[in-house]
């Protein structure tokens, strides 16, 4: 089936049979409420659809929903992500099964009705799990392997899966729709584990109860070690998946060319599918250049990415979004915090495909050349805006 | 209605169900939530779900880290959020075909102010939960600021009256009457000096819930921020109901009826000597205050034509 991103998003989001699904609309995302509702309205889901009257209320229909027992997906974008913003940190104390697509883009500050990925960072420390996807078939499957870590036992934290808005929302590509029979068995597993509290008429819970002190301290903790627990869980529903259905995606990380490599690129989303055709390029010219695409945002990969940059000369880090305060790009800053671990080693982080502006293959082609003369103990810049520079 | 044969079913409400809360739980001494939160599940039963959030009630019902101080089941969100997680809990028990009762309970802060687009929004998509708003006129949790539903002249912590300012300059959000134009299934105003007619509306509103929305409006004096007496409050909300202050409706899909009719109303001066909130309130101020709540209770008396 040839359908665009959005669709896609729609389509993982029926398999997975969510009771109630919110939708309040915002550009790039809207598709994906429409497509919900098209499916409700020929009754090929019998999801509660809530059309909201705004985002902040999109997030705690659902919150509350999920804390009642059910499964439970919505869909926003940049300032729809903003205006949720209390409900998507309380549902995270919740601890909220929820699934959350976002088509990202630019987050408020500066208007922009265009792609980045300002609107991840924004929540970065919200208590969600964020995953990042490359292309559309990689949306539905990551859907599908979000319900399966969202709700595990273990884990019973919020999930949100990013994918690129204007590009992968709108540019329709071959999606293979898995069988409603495979979806339902793979997502069987979570009917065997115990059941998670939810709310029962009649009996004394409180949901979301005021935290004291050392009370408070206690909840905060467990809520970090299931947020720490997830990254290795990933990478084990990843395979599972894999064996399933023939696709996985790496888990955390995504290693390309890694292993003989000198010096490495990191990217997530859509350009790392650009990083590909320029690390293949510059292999040609016997640059030993690797790809890692960042899956797992948070928790951040650290155990998978010291594993993979360990030994390497220099890291270049594509950014499409800014920090404020570190002068660099915010995926930069959190590589930066591997040192340690990895040893000193060139960073350097480049911001580029703000505000729907293309990263090209010249663009990544220029970085990697840096890398490489940076690997060689030549001097560097550490931060590089590339469209002012052009 | 005769009162008559009301009166003893509402001691009949505090013999059948079992009082929900933990003994010695207590709120301000005079508190009239305190009360309404007592007999809401009086009526309505134990096996209600609350969904509330930050507000005068919270710090009951949100319990502490592992403990709770009541047996009810309670879904804490925040001021932004109540009518909206309601909605999901709703919905979700719709899908599985579960029969349970949603009730919000929240301060007039979260429903006129933070809360009211949610709380509009549920009105609209005609959702199956009952909101019910006691109305202390602002912000009393935080220490007396004004909302929404502050009336013209009070004096609180942010519209002080003071040399130049003859306290909040604007009337009130009338928002049961609000709930009521969107064509909730029912809404209702009540309060605690007239129990039995706050005991049939909740009742009501428990069967039209499987009609859709359902709003009713609790007049609750706080005696800490209106500084009156702690054994004063239910005699404030007697005089707001006699002077046509907080006049006692109610509208079936739009049907108003006024439950109480007042049939020589007193002046509202009379309500408000008893309140110290009030008491730098000027004879004109007075009557223009007489004359706000005229013009209120006629725009109710008149929608009761449809009757």
């Amino acid at each position: 089936m040839v359908i665009t991103g959005n669709a896609t998003a729609a389509y993982g989001a029926m398999l997975c049979r969510p009771d109630v699904a919110t939708s309040y609309p915002i550009t790039p995302m809207s598709e994906v409420a429409e497509q919900l509702s098209a499916f409700r309205a020929n009754g090929l889901m019998e999801t509660e659809m809530v059309e909201v009257e705004g985002e902040n209320s999109a997030m705690n229909v659902v919150a509350g929903a999920s804390m009642a027992g059910g499964r439970t997906f919505t869909a926003t974008s940049s300032w729809g992500l903003s205006f949720m913003y209390d409900a998507v940190q309380h549902a995270a104390g919740f601890r909220a099964p929820i699934v959350m697509v976002i088509a990202n883009r630019e987050a408020p500050g500066i208007l922009a009705v265009s792609g980045g990925q300002q609107d991840i960072i924004s929540v970065r420390d919200a208590g969600w799990i964020q995953i990042i996807v490359e292309e559309g078939q990689e949306i539905l499957d990551t859907i599908i392997m979000a319900y399966r870590l969202a709700e595990d036992y273990d884990i019973q934290l919020p999930v949100m899966v990013n994918y690129d808005g204007f590009y992968l929302s709108y540019m329709a590509t071959a999606i293979e729709i898995p069988e409603q029979t495979d979806v339902d068995h793979f997502l069987a597993t979570l009917k065997e584990q115990p059941k998670r509290q939810v709310l029962e008429p009649g009996v004394a819970l409180g949901c979301g109860t005021h935290g004291i002190e050392k009370g408070f301290v206690e909840l905060r903790y467990r809520q970090c070690v299931a947020m720490e627990r997830a990254a290795a869980k990933l990478d084990e529903i990843d395979r599972e998946f894999g064996e399933l259905f023939g696709r996985s995606y790496g888990g955390q990380i995504e290693e390309y060319r890694i292993d003989d490599a000198d010096i490495v690129v990191v990217a997530s989303g859509g350009v790392a599918g650009t990083a590909k055709v320029a690390v293949d390029t510059k292999r040609e010219q016997g640059i030993k250049v690797g790809l890692i695409k960042l899956r797992l945002f948070r928790p951040f990969p650290r155990q998978r990415l010291v594993e993979a940059l360990n030994g390497k000369k220099a890291i270049g880090v594509i950014d499409r979004s800014v920090g404020f305060g570190w002068d660099c790009g915010p995926m930069a800053m959190e590589l930066r915090a591997l040192t340690p671990e990895i040893g000193i080693v060139p960073i350097l982080s480049y911001i580029d495909g703000l505000a729907n502006l293309d990263i090209t293959i010249p663009h990544i082609e220029r970085a990697i050349d840096e890398v490489q003369s940076a690997a060689l103990g030549k001097s560097y810049q550490e931060v590089t805006w590339i469209p002012l520079e052009e | 209605m005769t009162k008559q044969k009301k009166k003893p079913k509402i001691y009949d409400y505090f013999k059948e169900t079992e009082d929900p809360y933990a003994g010695g739980v207590a709120w301000c001494p005079g508190c009239t939530l305190e009360l309404t939160a007592r007999f809401v599940p009086k009526v309505l039963g134990n096996d209600i779900i609350l969904v509330g959030c930050p507000c005068c009630a919270a710090p009951v019902l949100y319990g502490q880290n592992l403990g709770t101080w009541h047996r009810l089941s309670y879904f804490s969100s925040l001021m932004t959020g109540v009518a909206s997680s309601a909605t999901g809990i709703s919905r979700y028990y719709r899908k599985i075909g579960r029969d349970a009762t949603v009730v919000c309970f929240t301060g007039d802060g979260c429903s006129a102010d933070v809360g009211f687009q949610p709380l509009s929004g549920a009105a609209e998509r005609n959702e199956r939960i009952i909101y019910i708003t006691y109305d202390n006129e602002g912000y009393m949790n935080t220490g007396y600021q004004r909302s929404s539903t502050t009336p013209m002249g009070a004096s609180t912590s942010t519209t002080p009256a003071g040399t130049i300012s003859h306290g909040k300059p604007t009337p009130a959000k009338n928002v049961p009457l609000l709930m009521a134009m969107q064509g909730a299934a029912y809404a209702a105003t009540a309060t605690l000096s007239h129990l039995d007619d706050f005991a049939r509306k909740l009742t009501k509103a428990r069967q039209k819930i499987k009609e859709g929305f359902v709003y009713i409006h609790v007049f609750s004096p706080c005696v800490m921020g209106w500084r009156i007496e702690a054994d004063m409050s239910i005699q404030v909300c007697r005089m707001a109901v006699r002077t046509n202050y907080f006049p006692l409706w109610e509208a079936e899909n739009g049907r108003f009826r006024l439950t109480h009719e007042v049939s020589s109303p007193k002046p509202v001066q009379e309500y408000l000597r008893l309140i110290r909130k009030f008491s730098h309130l000027k004879e004109t101020e007075i009557n223009e205050f007489q004359q706000m709540v005229d013009r209120k209770y006629a725009v109710i008396k008149r929608l009761c034509v449809t009757e």
